[in-house]
């Protein structure tokens, strides 16, 4: 049975009633192919749905995990990592503190690469690692910071090539061994991140749509990748202008490898490579 | 009265790729959107590999970008490629479909939904059955189904999974698919 522009207004709607959750600024198209699969898994229609949703919040934040993407991997786009590295990160060297938010951040693996990269630089200490997402269930996998081994040997690809290589010099080689911030246990089949990681970031749930900023700080960098891909034209814009309000001037925006700024707020912003940083 | 060509392909396509893109004018009348299946650790340098003798400009585009004719659209690794209303681009991280992101069946699928009769699509080489489902899809909304012939593909298995699903307008060589598209006048 296929989705109807009716189905995915009368989810939204209903969403919108009975929790806090409004996706109504979603890209429809995406939204419609999500809500269709979440239909196909659970074997309803879309009325058994709707009923479902008025009578168990837990069944809420299911379908909104569902709803949401939450594709990520450890230093997931090497050439990002290693902007970050020669670019972005030495211009806050100096800074007493660095304040940093991961927006988005799904099940964790992108605030544990970037608390990697900092150790590597010498930098950890000084950081303030905050991180955000819409769904619990993901921030409670981003604490526990255990990642399935065989399906992600990628992340160990991805490792090397950001943390043992110099990407400005590919003959030199620094022998950093995992154990330094990750166990692996292959007969468990997980990747564990060592406690002094998981335990530095501050996690909470939080709504880009509708929270605003609760931290009471602003930014030296903020990642917010892939994310407002999900996103209609009118929310990205509404998004670029938390992100600007909350940086410090010569803060930097980092998005995904294929997302920019479109519309007002990209004459705010200079681009260095293919991060933003605030004018 | 075509709108767009949209090419998929996978294991054995790359040359076939290579010599079609060689082959269009500047002046194409049409844009080309390619989903091809690559390599997961070769990210970069596939751009510039196929862009070193195209006839058109490749661009591996962001989010929302416009589709313009005379320009290549290639699905930028490791996301999904959508084309939607009002000739855009989305991409998306979603799960992959058929063990593959970027998938053929989805750029194909919403294409076709954009495009409906206007839209040619070309199945190439592969080694796996992504993409026939797709061009099902464009075949029954109205649209023109090309499939390279089995016997001139390196790996047979996408085409010939095509040729299953769906009936198509023509099955040809190379040289056959670049002759048609040559044809091509808005």
């Amino acid at each position: 049975m296929q989705v109807t522009d009716q189905d995915l207004q009368f989810f939204i709607a209903t969403l919108k009633n009975v929790s806090k959750y409004d996706f109504s600024e979603y890209s429809d198209k995406s939204l419609k192919r999500r809500l269709q699969k979440i239909l196909e898994d659970y074997n309803l229609d879309i009325f058994s749905l709707i009923a479902n949703l008025k009578n168990d919040r837990a069944f809420i934040e299911k379908v909104v995990k569902e709803v949401t993407v939450n594709t990520t991997e450890l230093f997931r786009d090497p050439p990002v990592w290693h902007l970050l590295r020669s670019r972005i990160l030495p211009r806050f060297r100096n800074n007493k503190t660095i304040n940093i938010w991961h927006a988005g951040c799904s099940t964790g693996q992108e605030v544990y690469s970037m608390m990697i990269l900092l150790n590597e630089m010498g930098m950890l200490e000084q950081a303030k690692i905050f991180a955000t997402d819409i769904n619990i269930d993901v921030l409670d996998a981003a604490k526990q910071g255990v990642y399935k081994y065989r399906f992600n040997l990628g992340y160990l690809d991805n490792f090397d090539k950001v943390i043992k290589q110099n990407p400005l010099n590919f003959e030199e080689y620094n022998e950093v061994p995992y154990e330094k911030y990750f166990e692996i246990d292959k007969v468990k089949d997980t990747i564990t991140m060592n406690k002094f990681l998981s335990e530095k970031p501050i996690f909470r749930k939080h709504d880009l749509v509708t929270d605003g900023n609760i931290f009471f700080a602003k930014f030296d960098l903020i990642l917010c990748r892939n994310v407002i891909i999900y996103f209609n034209y009118s929310l990205q814009n509404k998004v670029f202008e938390l992100f600007h309000s909350n940086l410090y001037p010569k803060g930097v925006l980092l998005l995904g490898m294929h997302e920019t700024i479109l519309g007002p707020w990209a004459t705010k912003f200079e681009k260095l490579g293919q991060s933003y940083v605030k004018k | 009265m075509y709108k767009a060509v949209i090419i998929g392909g996978s294991a054995g396509s790359f040359q076939v790729i290579t010599r079609i893109l060689h082959s269009l004018p500047a002046s194409f009348p049409l844009p080309v959107l390619l989903c091809l299946h690559r390599l997961k650790h070769v990210r970069s340098g596939f751009v510039e590999a196929l862009s070193l003798k195209s006839g058109i400009p490749i661009i591996e585009p962001d989010d929302k970008e416009q589709i313009k004719p005379g320009k290549a659209y290639l699905a930028p690794a490791n996301y999904h490629m959508f084309i939607e209303l009002g000739n855009k681009i989305a991409l998306s991280t979603e799960d992959p479909v058929n063990h593959s992101r970027p998938s053929i069946d989805l750029s194909f699928l919403t294409a076709a939904q954009v495009y409906r009769d206007k839209l040619i699509g070309v199945i190439l080489s592969g080694a796996n059955r992504d993409g026939a489902y797709g061009l099902k899809k464009i075949k029954d909304l109205g649209g023109l189904a090309i499939v390279q012939d089995p016997n001139e593909c390196q790996v047979r298995t996408m085409t010939e999974a095509s040729l299953k699903m769906t009936p198509v307008d023509h099955v040809y060589n190379t040289s056959e698919i670049i002759r048609f598209l040559q044809t091509i006048k808005t």
